[in-house]
């Protein structure tokens, strides 16, 4: 079995301990280097995209696969990345969250699981982040992407609000803003000036291939 | 648990309506106009009224004849790959009707009289669909004549199909023409009577009376031990009493009097206490096929069937909507779920439309859709540890971790399949994916995966040497003269009657 057999066995059979120990010993061998791994596992994650497509997985399949190399990621990679002193390839850092006033995450987290399935580096800042927190948040990290989340008509307007204290900061050209969440519409992105919406995760990442290409 | 079954009859119900159909039959009887039928009956105590060909069936033949038919039998794909059950548990679907037209939208009246390229059309899908088991010859092909139909027909399902088959058991000369050329299909007669292949249905005329062509076809079908449906199609307030039980008690007149005969001519012979009985529109003298009352008898027939032991046959997805509206998915479903939920073993009449005269290949994969909601409504809802899952919702609850719902749990995908049915043709996308993906509506979506299914389906085929054998058969049945038929199948009325068809002795030439 090849090292890239291997790392798709783990990950098709959600083996997070199993994929990290892989991952190890590939490095303390010298097979692999940690960067190679990650272009490894982004084939599978690719292969996981291409069943979901085809309606053989689910969202669940999705979601888990995505843990489950994020573990490893989190736990081997990213130390070891940093370690040889390079920069981690990735399609786009995107800062990710749900606007104050609102604690709804599901759609967020697909989200967040979607596009990290596709190749992003995804910060997922959770439910109830201020203006403040995304803007110190993707100035930390140099995201290219922030995207705001809301599921109440109440809270839309904080949309709104991270967008004006971007443009107060001078900092709005930076980043490209999309939007998301059941009451919000392409018009509203319009009206607040965001750069993009998306009315699913799937479109979700349609849309930021589409906006970063 | 599993969902409860619907119940429209008490047990001592049940005893008044069994109590009253014994008396029935055995002082009116049930009409049935053969000569060897009549004479088969009173060899075993049955006594015959000579002017009315009414065949009075004691209570002791009844009870002594129903006792052998079988609870249970397997039916069979053309070359045996495929099978499955049937008792008087398990609940199966399958098309049967015999629609006259298909819906084509570029004919004016957005209809036109079915071919034989449509039968065949409607026997590739029903393969292809995961929910629905079987198909009869369910739309006339118009362009084949009439005294070799049944021919052209079983050719094609044994090409073109891996599911079981069927047929009206109209004459015996047709009926003994199924059987000849099964077995030329499955290898030999030994093999078509071990492992059943067709269904023939008989439909009894309403009020008690087994027409004769139909006790000719009945005798080979029991005679190759091949499943028949013994369905009357009474109609409350017309061939039936308006009231539901009074219809019961006729139709089980009816029906046992088939299932009885057919045990005559050869005991065990397996049969389905069937009904596709249903109401008379009061307003316009019309049947009503998809009444609220459809599924009120239909209850009543699987009770009565499930009292006798005997798998039972009522149609669901059936409506007497003309276009693809509202009334049309009201009444599908409506009768389906009713139907299912009674407990009915086998249902039937998938695809149809306007009272089961009409098909549409669309609603035959949408029927399919509908029937594996259904199915899994019929599971209810499993109770256990493992799926009450405690644990995992003190997990998910109490996470401190963002990002964790039941979505990337390992317990929701350990269950989901089996939890959760997956619809294929309806549409669950948010708005501005589904209009991204074209806005299609049911009918649209059901349609691309007809041609889908058409472009890709294959069936098992057939070796050249039984082509042959079925090409020179089917010439041997073309030079058959009407007068012959006739003749032999006793037939004096210048017209009969198919289900939704009348045939007249002209239109035979």
């Amino acid at each position: 079995m090849t090292l890239e057999e291997n790392i798709k066995s783990k990950i098709l059979d959600w083996d997070e301990d199993g994929l990290i120990k892989i991952c190890k010993s590939a490095i303390e061998k010298n097979e692999a280097s940690a960067t190679d791994i990650l272009k490894l596992i982004g084939n599978v994650m690719e292969y996981v995209g291409e069943l979901y497509e085809k309606e053989e997985y689910f969202v669940p399949e999705l979601i888990v696969a995505s843990n489950t190399v994020k573990a490893a990621i989190d736990q081997v990679l990213d130390p070891a990345i940093k370690e040889m002193g390079v920069e981690k390839e990735t399609k786009g850092k995107v800062v990710l969250g749900t606007v104050e006033g609102d604690v709804h995450s599901i759609g967020k987290d697909l989200v967040g699981s979607f596009l990290f399935a596709n190749g992003y580096e995804v910060f997922n800042l959770g439910v109830e982040v201020s203006a403040a927190k995304f803007i110190e948040k993707a100035e930390e990290v140099g995201a290219k992407v922030i995207g705001l989340s809301s599921l109440l008509t109440m809270s839309m307007d904080f949309q709104r609000k991270v967008i004006t204290e971007l443009e107060q900061k001078g900092l709005r050209n930076k980043y490209i803003i999309i939007i998301g969440g059941a009451p919000t519409s392409e018009e509203w992105a319009g009206e607040i000036g965001a750069d993009g919406w998306a009315d699913d995760a799937l479109e979700a990442v349609n849309l930021l291939n589409k906006l970063l290409s | 648990m599993k969902l409860n079954k619907i119940k429209v009859l008490s047990s001592n119900e049940i005893q008044t309506i069994h109590a009253a159909t014994m008396e029935l039959m055995s002082t009116v009887g049930v009409k049935m106009d053969a000569k060897d039928v009549q004479e088969l009956f009173e060899k075993h105590g049955a006594t015959v009224v000579p002017d009315t060909n009414f065949v009075k069936i004691p209570e002791f033949l009844a009870k002594e004849q129903l006792k052998k038919v079988p609870n249970t039998f397997k039916l069979h794909g053309p070359d045996g790959s495929y099978s499955f059950e049937v008792n008087t548990e398990s609940t199966k679907f399958a098309s049967l009707p015999c629609p006259v037209s298909i819906y084509d939208e570029t004919k004016k009246k957005g209809i036109r009289k079915s071919t034989l390229a449509d039968t065949i059309k409607q026997i590739r899908i029903v393969n292809s669909l995961d929910h629905i088991s079987a198909c009869q010859m369910d739309l006339w092909p118009h362009d084949v004549p009439f005294m070799e139909l049944h021919c052209h027909t079983l050719r094609a399902w044994a090409r073109h199909s891996y599911k079981p088959y069927g047929m009206g058991c109209y004459g015996k000369i047709a009926s003994q023409d199924m059987m000849n050329i099964c077995s030329i299909i499955v290898g030999g007669e030994e093999e078509l009577i071990k492992r059943p292949r067709l269904i023939g249905f008989l439909s009894p005329t309403s009020p008690l009376q087994l027409p004769q062509i139909m006790t000719n076809g009945l005798a080979i079908f029991a005679k190759y031990k091949q499943p028949t449906i013994i369905a009357p199609e009474a109609l409350a307030g017309s061939s039936a009493p308006v009231t539901l039980a009074g219809l019961l008690t006729q139709i089980n007149a009816e029906i046992l009097g088939g299932i009885i005969l057919a045990q005559l001519y050869n005991s065990g012979a397996p049969v389905f206490y069937g009904s596709v009985s249903h109401v008379t529109d009061m307003k316009s003298g019309n049947s009503a096929l998809g009444s609220i009352e459809t599924g009120l008898i239909t209850a009543g027939v699987a009770q009565m069937a499930k009292f006798y032991n005997i798998p039972s046959r009522a149609l669901g997805g059936a409506t007497d909507s003309k276009v693809f509206d509202l009334q049309n998915g009201i009444e599908r479903l409506q009768t389906l779920m009713l139907a299912a939920q009674a407990g009915i073993n086998y249902i039937t009449c998938a695809g149809t439309y306007e009272a089961t005269l009409i098909e549409a290949l669309e609603l035959l994969v949408i029927d399919d859709e509908l029937v594996g909601m259904v199915q899994r409504a019929l599971e209810g809802v499993e109770v256990n540890e493992d799926t009450i899952g405690l644990d995992i919702i003190k997990k998910v609850a109490t996470s401190t971790e963002k990002g964790t719902t039941f979505l990337g749990e390992k317990h929701t995908l350990k269950h989901m399949r089996k939890e959760l049915y997956f619809p294929t043709l309806l549409d669950r996308n948010r708005r501005a994916t589904w209009r991204k993906k074209g806005s299609k509506d049911i009918m649209i979506r059901a349609r691309e995966k007809v041609d889908e299914i058409l472009e890709t389906q294959k069936g098992p085929g057939l070796s050249s040497e039984v082509e042959n054998k079925l090409a020179e058969y089917i010439k041997k049945v073309s030079k058959r003269t009407i007068d012959f038929y006739i003749q032999a199948e006793g037939i004096s009325a210048s017209s009969v009657r198919i289900d939704n068809i009348e045939i007249k002795k002209e239109d035979l030439k």
